[in-house]
């Protein structure tokens, strides 16, 4: 059950209504012409449209009693919300509501529903903090020749972005000694099988290995890998945002990101954040619900309390913990995040980029010489050139660079690297 | 206060394609009603005859876009700053082409389209009832209401229908048909009473 907000009284404007004026048009033209050509039939006309206007009464209520309610203050991406809305004091006439939709909201068919209550389902097609549009409420008089019409606006809703799927997560080969998940090269308490080795005195006689000691005659005990958590940093640079606005650089990386530090924080890992946009921003690692909703919070919004981005000479050290993971979602758009990644690799940390630059610059589309359209394709070949040089060196320096689309899963391009453990060179 | 839960179906989203229909219709009867047949009626009746077809197809036009617009679904998107010169031009003249009333348009292009034949008082009253029909069926188009909200009124239209058969009766009658002058001053009293019913309270 929902909570509603306060009942507001909202003054309702009264005209006459489209039917009434066309009626009016009718009776008067029909009189006009009766008059004019003397002919009777068109008094005659004239009579329904005179008698379905004489019920008109003054009797109209002055205002209307409006209840909304929110059915949810957080929505993600393409996810179905609702408005509740309750219409009261309109007497005998009729209420028509219509939900007029702000940009990147869809807006649904209203129900009434038989409690009174109309339903207003709407859909956020784009993360952030949107305003739903305003809701119109039409009022018609019982004899439909008055029309009042008020308009509220609706609360915005916070939509967070649609986490990109990812189910198998990419491990380094060395994890920090914290109880975790994945199975570390160590042995341990964990439950995946490691080995087998002779019995010492003080080992747990459950875990003897029967066949094994039946064998080589002496006992043989099973081993076990050690379960430890991993520390992963998402280094989300929004600094720049090219290509249509839905499925930009921008929209690719902030669902990239959502949907791993999602999939790390369900696997129990450390997960902390580096927002890399107007500011440098950032979360140190942590683990839990807690930490998601705050990675979420930082993805969508952009507070705009962190560093400037040009007064930071390299990523904070608070939020880069020894043997983290850096994975880095990224167009590599930008010069300073490439020497960023470089700086990480000399400081020893395993790195691995998400490049999400699914657009290519507009150059030349609207040149009609040859010889500028042969320039411009003399540009956008130095550009690729440009860009496959920034990914190439990248590899160069031990930094992998991955290609995400937006629409597949992020499973198919790390892929490469979740099958086994991603080797850390400190 | 409680609002209910939200966790019910929601309806598919459909575009209303019968009202449209059922309007287009009656806008194509009135028009092809008060035409025929062309060839009695007297001059200027080819004009009228294009100002009522121009006025039908611009009011279901109008009620079609007016129903695409509010349907559900319809998401606004950001325009931009910057907009080509032509369709702005064009967005600027559909939505002055949208502000006409094209309904009352039609109703008097009929009604004058039907003044300039000779007088048949019973076609008249048939083309007043598809008039009638017509400026109904438009208002369930556009509230997206059922037949059902104008029950009250099914008393005050059959009075009206009513009287307008008398009056054709009457038209019929050759020493009402001649013109006498309390027809005249009946239907000036009523021309008054019509207008001070069109003021807005």
């Amino acid at each position: 059950m929902l909570t509603a907000g306060p009942q507001r009284t909202v003054a309702v404007t009264w005209r006459l209504s489209s039917l009434a004026r066309r009626l009016v048009t009718l009776a008067l033209a029909a009189l006009f012409l009766a008059v004019i050509t003397r002919r009777a039939e068109f008094a005659g006309l004239a009579a329904p449209a005179l008698l379905l206007l004489v019920p008109r009464q003054p009797g109209r209520p002055p205002s209307v009693g409006v209840t909304l309610a929110a059915g949810a203050d957080q929505v993600t991406e393409s996810e179905q919300a609702s408005v509740l809305a309750r219409i009261t004091g309109h007497g005998e006439g009729t209420v028509r509501l219509r939900l007029l939709p702000a940009a990147w909201i869809t807006a649904g068919p209203p129900a009434l529903g038989a409690d009174g209550w109309y339903r207003l389902p709407f859909r956020v097609r784009h993360w952030g903090l949107r305003p739903v549009g305003t809701l119109e409420v039409i009022l018609h008089d019982r004899w439909r020749l008055s029309e009042g019409r008020l308009t509220v606006s609706l609360p915005a809703v916070t939509c967070l972005p649609l986490p990109a799927r990812l189910e198998s997560l990419v491990v380094l080969s060395k994890l920090p000694a914290r109880l975790g998940e994945h199975a570390a090269r160590a042995t341990g308490e964990g439950t995946e099988f490691a080995g087998v080795r002779e019995f010492v005195p003080g080992d747990r006689q459950r875990r003897i290995n029967w066949p094994a000691t039946t064998r080589r005659g002496t006992l043989q005990l099973n081993t076990f890998a050690a379960e430890r958590a991993q520390v992963t940093v998402i280094l989300l640079d929004v600094s720049t945002d090219v290509g249509t606005a839905g499925e930009s650089t921008a929209d690719l990386a902030v669902r990239a990101a959502a949907g791993t530090a999602a999939a790390y924080l369900a696997a129990r890992d450390r997960v902390g954040l580096i927002s890399f946009g107007r500011q440098v921003r950032w979360i140190s690692p942590a683990p839990g619900r807690r930490q998601a909703d705050r990675i979420m919070n930082m993805i969508t919004f952009d507070s705009g309390d962190g560093e400037p981005l040009t007064s930071v000479s390299r990523l904070p050290n608070a939020a880069l913990p020894p043997g983290a993971l850096i994975l880095v979602v990224s167009p590599l758009l930008s010069l300073r995040l490439v020497e960023a990644l470089r700086e990480l690799r000399e400081r020893g940390f395993a790195t691995l980029v998400v490049d999400v630059l699914a657009t290519e610059p507009d150059i030349g589309s609207g040149l009609a010489g040859s010889r500028d359209r042969a320039m411009a394709r003399l540009a956008r070949r130095m550009w690729r050139m440009e860009q496959d040089a920034i990914r190439f060196s990248l590899r160069e320096l031990g930094i992998p660079v991955v290609y995400w689309d937006g629409r597949s899963s992020l499973d198919e391009p790390l892929a490469p690297y979740t099958r086994r453990v991603m080797v850390s060179r400190t | 206060m409680t609002a209910p839960d939200i966790t019910g179906p929601v309806r598919p989203v459909t575009v209303p394609a019968r009202p449209v229909l059922a309007v287009a219709a009656l806008a194509a009867a009135t028009v092809a009603w008060a035409a025929v047949p062309m060839s009695g009626a007297r001059a200027g009746a080819r004009p009228a005859l294009i100002v009522a077809a121009a006025c039908a197809v611009f009011s279901v036009a109008q009620l079609a876009a007016a129903l695409l617009a509010s349907r559900p679904g319809t998401a606004r998107r950001d325009t931009g700053v910057y907009q080509a010169p032509l369709p702005g031009f064009i967005r600027r003249a559909w939505d002055g082409v949208r502000a006409v009333p094209w309904p009352q348009g039609l109703t008097v292009a009929v009604l004058g389209l039907e003044a300039l034949h000779p007088a048949r008082p019973w076609h008249t009253v048939v083309l007043g009832v598809v008039v009638l029909a017509f400026l109904l069926a438009l208002h369930l188009a556009e509230s997206a209401d059922g037949p059902a909200v104008l029950r009250p009124q099914l008393p005050l239209i059959a009075a009206g229908l009513g009287l307008a058969v008398v009056s054709a009766g009457a038209a019929m009658l050759p020493a009402v048909s001649s013109g006498s002058g309390w027809l005249t001053v009946i239907a000036a009293a009523a021309a008054v009473l019509a207008a001070a019913l069109a003021l807005p309270v």
